[in-house]
């Protein structure tokens, strides 16, 4: 399909979509993953992003070279009609698909793109290697050390909230290769193969108790130069440049998630007779929370189109990505917070939710635990809003050191 | 249309919203200020939805609430909102008949400053009730207008009141929703001198606004002055007091913006601790916070703009769009105004700053026409 394409292809596109989810979305897969062991996750992931690529739906946002193609308002649709059925979200592949592509495609050489955009496609995982214990908020003081030795890097530190770190094949590795420079001037950016020599990974246990995150210990670990990606002391603004590059659809999924199947189960769990056989959708206070929630998600959905056509039409704003995910990640959290005091004692006594599910899978209490996983990481609320604040309303800075 | 032509002539549409929105700036001012009713006239504001056979502009309501929209920026005074917004909404929904048009012609020329009586103002008619399914996404019929006219043996004669109504107090003739002898709705037109026709100003605390009541016992009305819906009497209500509410949540979103710039503004300049107060993580993040607000109030307020300028959309969804514009910017305007007068610190609570004129303009702009909770309890008459 063209770049450009007309009301009645998109509306033919939005048919096609939804049959192809009629067929292919399995049946039962959120009862299947419910309690599902790591292996089993695993391997569904694997097989629903085989589906997804066989029909084209994969990476529907890199260059159509690459296997992609798809235009902005197409994968609106495709996007909206994968919420409104309902389908399992992407999640193991997530970092491969958009933080490594958009950072290869930004940055890397012919021949990086050629080694791993096809075997990102066939299934190649990747981790982000940013932040430290000592690096959180201010990544920029990252420590991790990449001594420049013969025709390769030879690396010591350790990164932490590696997401997916366990599984990972690559890693987007942040390493400071001049200590004396300024601390934005003197990191590098690298793909790291992650069975080399010298590389441990641990998962972390987090909040939900579920081991989402990894800490990756680099020792002595040899990078050869050909890995280097974007010129070496010039990683900070290869990661700045790629960092909100795909967020605009990635907030767009989630969005989407959110009004369709994520709003239903709400007002679902809201109608359904609680003990004494009262349901809390007959109270007005209720149906209140649910009107303003329906309100603010019509309202994210739309900033989401507006940001992706802003996007397209090279009009974005500086703060645009923060204030989409800042409302995002709050709206999250305060709507799995009112899924759980609706689904009161018996919400507490879900001790899993289905895995491959979006962030609200209607296991509330743990959705609401795990909405500080938007909150905190990829910048937290706290930078969201400075960043808003300096960059979209132009106030003056904190005064820095460093 | 091809759809080339149509992405065209949408540039163009926005082209002159921006050029029509920059005039405006330039007219209204700032804090609460007058206008010059003549000088809107020939500016052509007043006419924007009138036909232009009938001497005005031949734009749509899109046009109509970027001028809304300025007037809340600027906390502007004037009837603008019931004589154009309300009166010309009403005139356009009837079946064209000579008195009608030439009252349209007037409007636009700005010789003649009507108030169109919906409703009251705290319970405008479809808004206050709600009854429906989510599978039919039916919005619940609403209530009756607050007059009626009566068959008696002189004439027909009007009966009801009603409070809290825009620009009742200085305006003439005054366009009154009533209930016909048939029970289906019409709209008389009633001069403020008639007999049996009483009004009187309700002062608020918005100063910027003028609210009045409107109460007939018995009026004679004369029969050429009593005018049908075209088509579908109910339905034109609901619209009608749609485009009451999104008109409204127009101005909450200027006067939001209005108070973000001015906060901004001040807290790049204002230094305490040697520092502007800007710099400060608790005041930037205010700031951020009032910014996330107003993006998602502009998306709400320009879907349901959209849907009410265009005739082809479903009433339903017009209600729909209207009722979250309206609950969204209206609250969002109130927590706007109010971070913005403590941003300004002892300043802000002065009267000279002119930030309370926001304010309590954003608390009337929240109640009119229906409240947050009133909206939301229409869009969840959906769910049940």
């Amino acid at each position: 399909m063209t770049a450009a394409a007309t009301a009645a292809e998109l509306a033919e596109f939005r048919v096609s979509v939804r049959d192809w989810c009629r067929t292919h979305v399995p049946a039962g897969w959120r009862q299947a993953q419910t309690g599902a062991s790591e292996a089993e996750y695993v391997s569904f992931q694997r097989a629903w992003f085989a589906e997804l690529r066989a029909a084209g739906f994969a990476v529907p946002h890199w260059p159509a070279e690459w296997g992609g193609g798809m235009s902005a308002a197409e994968q609106v649709v495709l996007y909206s009609e994968l919420a409104a059925a309902d389908a399992p979200r992407l999640i193991l592949p997530f970092v491969a698909i958009h933080h490594a592509a958009s950072t290869l495609l930004a940055a890397g050489t012919p021949g990086q793109c050629e080694r791993h955009l096809p075997a990102i496609l066939a299934g190649e995982l990747w981790v982000q290697g940013f932040s430290e214990p000592e690096a959180g908020s201010d990544l920029a003081s990252l420590r991790t050390s990449a001594r420049r030795e013969g025709d390769g890097y030879v690396v010591n530190g350790q990164k932490l909230w590696a997401s997916g770190g366990q599984y990972a094949d690559w890693c987007l590795l942040l390493a400071r290769t001049d200590v004396a420079a300024p601390k934005r001037r003197g990191i590098s950016y690298f793909l790291l193969d992650m069975r080399s020599p010298g590389v441990e990974v641990r998962p972390i246990k987090q909040a939900t108790g579920e081991s989402h995150f990894g800490e990756i210990f680099l020792t002595d670990v040899l990078i050869p130069a050909g890995n280097l990606i974007g010129p070496e002391n010039g990683g900070w603004q290869v990661a700045q440049a790629t960092l909100g590059a795909e967020r605009g659809m990635t907030m767009l999924e989630l969005a989407e998630r959110l009004g369709n199947a994520g709003f239903r189960r709400l007002v679902a769990a809201c109608s359904r007779p609680g003990p004494g056989g009262t349901r809390a959708i007959d109270d007005g206070l209720v149906q209140d929370r649910l009107a303003a929630f329906e309100t603010e998600i019509a309202g994210f959905r739309s900033l989401c189109r507006t940001l992706v056509e802003d996007h397209d039409a090279g009009r974005s704003g500086p703060a645009d990505a923060s204030i989409a995910k800042l409302f995002y990640s709050e709206l999250l959290q305060r709507l799995t917070d009112f899924g759980t005091q609706i689904g009161g004692l018996a919400a507490q006594a879900e001790m899993c939710k289905p895995a491959s599910a979006g962030w609200e899978s209607g296991a509330w209490a743990l959705d609401f635990i795990g909405s500080w996983e938007w909150t905190i990481p990829g910048g937290t609320s706290e930078i969201q809003r400075t960043i808003i604040g300096e960059r979209g309303l132009l106030l003056p800075r904190e005064p820095a050191s460093g | 249309m091809t759809e080339r032509a149509v992405s065209d002539q949408a540039g163009e549409q926005a082209e002159i919203r921006a050029e029509l929105r920059a005039v405006a700036r330039d007219l209204l001012g700032g804090s609460g200020a007058g206008v010059d009713w003549q000088q809107l006239a020939g500016a052509d504001w007043l006419g924007l939805e009138v036909a232009a056979d009938l001497g005005g502009a031949g734009a749509t309501f899109a046009e109509v609430a970027v001028i809304a929209e300025e007037f809340g920026r600027a906390a502007a005074r004037g009837p603008y909102l019931s004589a154009v917004v309300l009166s010309v909404g009403v005139l356009n929904a009837l079946e064209p008949n000579e008195h009608r048009d030439r009252l349209l012609g007037e409007i636009a020329a700005g010789t003649c400053v009507p108030a169109a009586v919906l409703g009251s103002g705290d319970c405008p008619g479809t808004v206050c009730t709600g009854t429906g399914h989510m599978g039919t996404g039916r919005i619940g019929k609403g209530q009756a207008p607050p007059f009626r006219l009566e068959q008696a043996a002189d004439g027909p004669l009007l009966h009801g009141a009603a409070s809290f109504l825009p620009g009742v107090v200085e305006a003439s003739p005054l366009l009154l929703i009533a209930t016909g002898p048939d029970g289906r709705p019409v709209v008389v037109s009633a001069d403020p001198g008639t007999r049996g026709l009483g009004r009187a100003g309700q002062p608020v605390l918005d100063a910027t606004r003028s609210l009045g009541v409107v109460r007939a016992a018995g009026v004679l009305v004369r029969p050429d002055c009593i005018w049908p819906f075209a088509g579908d009497g109910q339905a034109s209500l609901q619209r009608l007091a749609d485009r009451a509410a999104v008109a409204v949540a127009c101005d909450s979103l200027g006067l939001s913006e209005a108070m973000l710039a001015a906060t901004v503004g001040y807290a790049r300049v204002r230094e305490q601790f040697g520092r502007p107060i800007g710099s400060f993580q608790a005041v930037k993040h205010a700031c951020a916070d009032m910014l996330v607000q107003i993006r998602i109030a502009r998306e709400l307020v320009t879907e349901a703009v959209a849907r009410v300028a265009d005739p082809g959309c479903p009433g339903d969804e017009v209600s729909v769009a209207a009722s979250m514009a309206k609950s969204f910017a209206g609250e969002a305007a109130v927590g706007i105004a109010g971070k913005a007068m403590q941003l300004h610190g002892g300043i802000g609570y002065t009267w000279e700053s002119g930030i309370h004129v926001y304010l309590k303009r954003a608390m009337l702009d929240r109640e009119l026409f229906g409240s947050p909770a009133a909206h939301r309890r229409r869009l969840a008459a959906r769910y049940a």
